[in-house]
């Protein structure tokens, strides 16, 4: 990507994408981000050539039902603005299930996401599948069965998620079941929170659609909060 | 916003944010406020609708009241509707999310036919009965607007009201109307009553229709306070009617995501085959100042990254040259691009190429309409072969590589000549492509034909005319196939058994109402959509009538047959209409309206005026 060659700067948007606006898609997102910055009327970078387009740089997509309270788009402004009050501005410009937390300089590329944290609610879910669930994360293997692209057909494969998994913990109480676990994440070895619910479901009179997927938090391979 | 029990089917369903509310520019009200609910309803999908002007046009005028309540609905996608009748959910209002048959005014707007039996489903699943002779009450009364109502008999077992003509006046009067009469406890007749004394409002139920031995209309008996005809509803002045300042911002991306500004309406061309060019007359423009602080507005209010000028023709907007630089002012420093649709080949300019080139290029599109110069001027469409050549080259040495030639088939006093005439000009269009001595490099240059079936359509001068049968279509797509010679031209052409559906329809009788209701039953929905159109079911609901599809598409027509549509009156004159399809079997061609005013009627509706004169 050319640099500019005028002033600029690149910052980091921290939003949640919370209640009906999990049901917004990843490339929505990027339409609905594109347009709340040109109402807020924020400075910044367009791409070069034929199709200019707004410069965006999201640090991971979500996945369509996912509710997350640590997304990121990285932005490169033209101009020289206020943070906070730049936060506002987007903040209003955009729907109110999407809600923007700060706007700061970015310290670590997106790269360096290793884990992420999730919140998993089951709904209708009793302390049989919390045991069930507890058993099945502690065996040895964990295999899942992962829609992998082949030869441009997908195909299922079975993995192990294993090490992929950092800790977790079940409880459950008045019928719902409530999974904290730490999960593989970033670009390159990302485990999509749906797998593990596949996996525990299965053969269960749990619904796979109902459990609610929370993400909360990005960390980096050492353990540390990625901002 | 919606209710919880819709929550579980939306993790379900494909693209959930269809069914969800809350985008921006959505309005939310307090129920305790207002006076009256209206449902807008659009017969199709939500990424079809929500693209729809008249939508948001009618939504943002109802919502400016203090008294009434605007809310969307559009028909569920077979996913969710599957869902929703499992587990007993009513279709809904976006906004509140409250059920269809909590609404006092039901609006339909029929854009196209095929989306009769989607107006059936969404009443049923919104709980509302069907059929108008089911529902006793005052509320909800079902009103229906938009082209196809020109003709509304088909459809007039279901609805209570049709809305002929604009709707940005009748609407407020008709609301007021419904808000009275609701205070006073009204019963439903006493309603349709003082509403059928409204001009332009059209209530079907006060007409009795008679039928001859041969199955055409004996006649209109009008009664109660309807008059003998129904006179569509204009708006005078386009500078100073409603038009939205914001538009509702989908979350999913639909066919139209981009900022409209509406520059004219009418059409001065009078194709012959064209509905909307006599439906919509007289001509009344916006000036350029209107369109371009309106443009600047929604595209505030949205962050949309392109502006789109709507009408049926926008190269002969009077003012083109004052407004594409205005627009061009403010829009290419925000980085929003202009669109231009709706260009013709004869008005083309070297000027506006040039200003095209300013912005984001896709492939070109134009309209011939027809292969040969005798067909052509059968159907006014008034465009020769030389301007086609001048556009197609000014395009291949503006940089585009690949145009787009629109075309129709099944035209009155069409021959197998004509139809090896749309592979020869296609091959001419191409040709000029190498003659052109600064061709780009690279890729390659495409000619696409789209072949268009063509239906007569009520106040037309063709609405005489019998429709072409399936099996003549097919034989003259074959030998379309077969006369073409290059591979750098691709054709396209459309379904046939789905036009004589839409034909039927569009020159039915009330007869047809309980075809449509059989259809229906028997699984018919989203007709316009290839994947569902089923047409054995049509076949099937025609026979148990006792009725047959033929008779109304592929009949010829008396000049002095009564026809269902004679109720309403669209300002053009049926002699008018006469002579035009007389000179068509002359293959004679119609000056435009700015070079000769052909005495259509239209301009009655307006007191006289029309801008096609006038500017």
């Amino acid at each position: 990507m050319p640099e500019p060659n005028k002033w600029h700067s690149d910052v980091r948007v921290f939003y949640e994408k919370t209640g009906m606006a999990k049901y917004i898609s990843h490339l929505d997102t990027v339409h609905l981000f594109t347009r709340a910055i040109k109402r807020a009327k924020i400075p910044i970078w367009f791409t070069e050539g034929y199709n200019p387009r707004a410069f965006l740089t999201f640090a991971m997509p979500l996945s369509l039902g996912t509710e997350s309270y640590c997304e990121t788009v990285d932005i490169r402004l033209m101009q020289e603005e206020n943070l906070d009050e730049l936060t506002a501005r987007l903040d209003s410009a955009l729907p109110p299930d999407i809600h923007v937390t700060k706007i700061a300089v970015p310290k670590l590329p997106p790269q360096e996401i290793a884990w992420a944290d999730y919140k998993i609610i089951f709904e209708g879910a009793d302390e049989t599948f919390s045991e069930r669930a507890e058993k099945i994360l502690s065996d040895d293997k964990i295999t899942v069965i992962k829609k992998v692209k082949k030869d441009r057909e997908k195909v299922d494969k079975q993995v192990d998620i294993k090490d992929k998994i950092l800790k977790y913990s079940i409880n459950s109480e008045n019928g719902f079941a409530v999974l904290n676990i730490t999960l593989s994440s970033g670009i390159q070895n990302n485990i999509n929170p749906s797998l593990v619910i596949g996996k525990l479901t299965e053969n269960s009179s749990t619904d796979a659609d109902s459990a609610s997927i929370i993400k909360l938090k990005s960390y980096t391979a050492e353990g540390h909060e990625w901002e | 916003m919606v209710k919880k029990e819709v929550e579980p089917l939306l993790k379900k369903v494909q693209k959930p944010a269809r069914y969800t509310g809350g985008e921006l520019n959505s309005v939310i009200k307090n129920k305790d406020d207002i006076k009256l609910r209206y449902a807008f309803c659009f017969p199709d999908s939500y990424e079809i609708g929500m693209s729809h002007l008249g939508l948001k046009i009618l939504y943002s005028l109802v919502n400016d009241r203090q008294d009434a309540w605007c809310e969307r609905v559009f028909a569920p996608w077979e996913d969710m509707e599957k869902l929703m009748r499992e587990n007993g959910i009513k279709l809904y209002g976006l906004e509140s999310g409250d059920p269809m048959c909590d609404f006092d005014l039901i609006g339909f707007t029929m854009q196209y036919e095929l989306s009769y039996t989607n107006v059936l489903n969404m009443l049923d699943l919104g709980g509302v009965p069907v059929l108008k002779k089911d529902r006793h009450s005052l509320t909800p009364i079902i009103v229906a607007g938009g082209p196809c109502v020109c003709n509304a008999e088909p459809i007039t077992d279901f609805i209570d009201i049709v809305l002929p003509g604009e709707g940005e006046e009748v609407t407020n009067e008709l609301i007021d109307l419904l808000i009275e009469h609701k205070e006073k406890g009204s019963t439903r007749l006493d309603f349709l009553r003082e509403a059928a004394k409204i001009e332009g409002v059209y209530v079907p139920e006060f007409y009795e229709v008679t039928y001859n031995d041969d199955g055409t209309v004996k006649e209109y008996k009008n009664s109660e306070t309807a008059p003998k005809k129904v006179k569509k509803r204009i708006v005078s002045d386009l500078n100073n009617s409603h038009y939205p300042e914001k538009f509702v911002v989908p979350f999913i991306e639909t066919v139209q995501d981009r900022t409209i500004g509406e520059v004219f309406r009418g059409c001065i061309r009078g194709c012959r085959f064209c509905q909307a060019g006599f439906i919509y007359r007289p001509i009344r423009e916006k000036s350029a100042d209107t369109i371009d602080r309106q443009c600047h507005l929604i595209s505030d209010a949205t962050g949309y990254e392109e502006v789109s000028l709507c009408s049926l023709s926008t190269s002969d907007y009077s003012q083109i040259d004052k407004l594409i630089p205005k627009l061009f002012k403010w829009a290419l420093p925000e980085k929003i691009n202009v669109a231009l649709p709706s260009l013709r080949v004869d008005n083309f300019s070297d000027e506006l190429l040039n200003e095209l080139k300013k912005i984001r290029r896709s492939g070109l599109t134009f309209a011939p309409e027809a292969g040969t110069q005798r067909l052509r001027d059968a159907i006014n469409k008034n465009v020769t072969e030389e301007d086609v050549a001048r556009t197609a080259s000014m395009a291949w040495s503006g940089g585009w590589n690949s145009i787009k030639l629109y075309f129709m088939m099944g035209l009155p006093t069409e021959t197998m000549d004509d139809v090896k005439g749309i592979a020869d000009l296609a091959q001419k269009v191409l040709d000029l492509y190498y003659q052109n001595p600064d061709k780009p490099k690279g890729k390659p240059p495409t000619v696409t034909v789209s072949c268009a079936s063509f239906v007569p359509k009520p106040f037309t001068p063709f609405q005489w005319e019998p429709q072409d049968k399936p099996e003549s279509l097919v034989e003259k797509q074959k030998h379309l196939l077969s006369s073409v010679h290059s591979r750098k031209i691709s054709v396209s052409y459309h379904e046939s058994k789905t036009s004589v559906l839409e034909g039927a329809l569009a020159r039915g009788d009330r007869r047809l109402g309980q075809v449509i209701y059989k259809a229906w039953q028997k699984g018919s929905k989203f007709d316009s959509w290839d994947e569902y159109f089923n047409y054995d079911n049509w076949l099937e609901a025609f026979s148990e009538c006792g009725l047959e599809p033929e008779f109304y598409a592929n009949r010829v027509r008396k000049y002095d047959e009564v026809f269902p549509w004679d109720v309403m009156d669209y300002g053009i004159r049926k002699d008018f209409l006469i002579e035009e399809n007389k000179k068509a079997h002359r293959s004679e061609t119609t000056p435009h309206c700015r070079i000769k005013c052909s005495a259509c009627g239209a301009n009655m509706l307006n007191g006289g005026k029309c801008d096609a004169r006038t500017k």
